[in-house]
């Protein structure tokens, strides 16, 4: 009876096979070369929990050592071993903190030559903060007014406007309509009067207006400090309005 | 050893962080750590705040947020340590420092996290009312958890006795204290936001203080009353 020979097929995979198991082997002791190190090395890595005990009491701080000294002392495995897990969690804040860092200056940085950034960039006039001095001019109006004592004041004339210290970049446009929500009081007015007339005139839509004598003025609301000085060529140049109280007669030039 | 990984150990292990307290352990490593952490989270989350206004108020409330922080924790200090030390603690003022330090180094931790939402509504609304009250609604979520690793770090690292229930019960009277202790030195320190339409300041006047503040928005929020 002849012995049954392997066909070429089963020789080719036998071959296969041996060759794929010696790979494999290989490419294990590759990957874990520590398996066959001897253990020394670990010994290094990571200490003995005696070892480990006097290094950490190596470390503590005298104070708390004398706090510590007056309890019962810590039983040698209570603290919870350190975890091994993967350290991302500390890479992930240091990113974030970076990001952050990076996406604050930007939105900080002007994008126009207005001065606008990022951040600042969303109009919305409901965000304004409405208290004492906030001055306001409606988009498509002229007029400005100011907050004071819960109510807007209509700012007369530029001649008002500079008196009181407004600038420009005090001036916040809000859209038409945003100061019907709003009680009006009594408008701001500037009073003019030069050093070589005793009259005194309140500017009003860029003409001037006589106050009679100290009893209007005083019923008017008026206070001294509301007298802007000006030369009496700038007073004798604006046109002349109604006289306060109205019918007193031609008004006087300065 | 790194400062972050420090604050990963709370994060991750803190019943083996405290324990290292109670032990003493590296005291100074941690508080050095959990400080420039600290103060850099804040400094931070405290550019954020002040990017709805200005330049200026980014600087200032990058620098007054960890200080907020920092002197609340200098004010209410002795308190602590001092109630501790009449109901049986035998904890240092260094350990006791270190684990206030573990509650504001956690709050800072959560706000940073929260940066990138605060910076999202900062971009996308632009209510002023609104954006305080998330920041108000952030630090308390902060805080909150913040002192509940206090309450923990205290339970923890304590070292027993017989008055131990009564110094949890100070514990919690002085998470009180110390809330209402920074939310005026909060108010003190105010602006951190910068309202919009008011010039730069780098601290308002006194007057009123914050609870009612808190509820001015609220109230303007919806829609019953304008701030004034």
């Amino acid at each position: 009876m002849s012995e049954q020979r392997p066909s070429r097929i089963e020789q080719v995979l036998e071959l296969l096979i041996e060759e794929i198991m010696d790979r494999m082997e290989a490419r294990h002791k590759t990957a874990s070369p520590t398996e066959t190190e001897p253990p020394a090395i670990e010994d290094v890595s990571v200490p003995p929990p005696a070892a480990e005990a006097e290094l950490a009491e190596s470390r503590v701080e005298p104070e708390a050592r004398e706090a510590e000294a007056s309890v019962p002392e810590v039983e040698p495995g209570e603290l919870p071993p350190p975890l091994t897990g993967p350290s991302h969690a500390a890479r992930l804040m240091g990113r974030l903190a970076l990001w952050l860092l990076i996406a604050t200056v930007l939105i900080n940085v002007p994008f126009n030559r207005h001065g606008v950034t990022l951040a600042t960039a969303m109009p919305d006039a409901a965000s304004f903060v409405i208290r004492d001095g906030f001055v306001v001019k409606e988009e498509d109006h002229a007029e400005i007014y100011v907050y004071q004592n819960h109510k807007f004041r209509w700012i007369s004339s530029l001649d008002a406007f500079e008196h009181y210290g407004f600038t420009w970049k005090d001036v916040h446009i809000v859209p038409d309509g945003y100061l019907d929500r709003y009680e009006s009081g009594s408008p701001i007015h500037v009073l003019l009067k030069c050093k070589a007339s005793p009259h005194i005139y309140r500017l009003e839509s860029g003409k001037k207006r006589w106050i009679r004598d100290i009893d209007t003025f005083v019923a008017e609301g008026h206070v001294w400090e509301d007298v802007r000085f000006v030369s009496c060529q700038y007073l004798g140049d604006l046109s002349d309005g109604k006289t306060i109280p109205p019918d007193s007669g031609p008004p006087p030039q300065p | 050893m790194n400062h972050l990984a420090v604050i990963e150990a709370i994060l991750r292990n803190r019943q083996r962080f405290f324990l290292e307290i109670r032990r003493g352990v590296d005291l100074r490593i941690k508080i050095r750590a959990m400080l420039v952490s600290g103060i850099v989270f804040f400094a931070l989350y405290g550019s954020v705040m002040g990017s709805t206004h200005s330049l200026w108020q980014v600087l200032s409330s990058a620098a007054k947020l960890p200080l907020l922080f920092l002197a609340t924790l200098v004010v209410c200090m002795p308190t602590l340590y001092f109630f501790n030390l009449i109901f049986g603690s035998n904890q240092s003022l260094t350990q006791i420092f270190c684990l206030v330090l573990t509650a504001i180094t956690v709050t800072a931790v959560l706000l940073l996290s929260f940066a990138p939402i605060v910076m999202f509504f900062l971009l996308t609304t632009s209510n002023y009312q609104f954006f305080k009250l998330l920041n108000v609604g952030v630090f308390a979520i902060s805080g909150i958890v913040g002192v509940r690793f206090l309450g923990q770090g205290m339970q923890i690292a304590s070292t027993g006795g017989q008055e131990g229930c009564a110094r949890q019960v100070v514990v919690l009277l002085w998470i009180l204290v110390y809330a209402f202790v920074g939310s005026q030195v909060a108010w003190t320190l105010r602006p951190f936001i910068g309202a919009p339409g008011l010039q730069f300041e780098l601290f308002r006047q006194l007057g009123g203080n914050f609870y009612t503040n808190v509820f001015a928005s609220i109230g303007e929020l919806l829609g019953f009353f304008i701030v004034g």
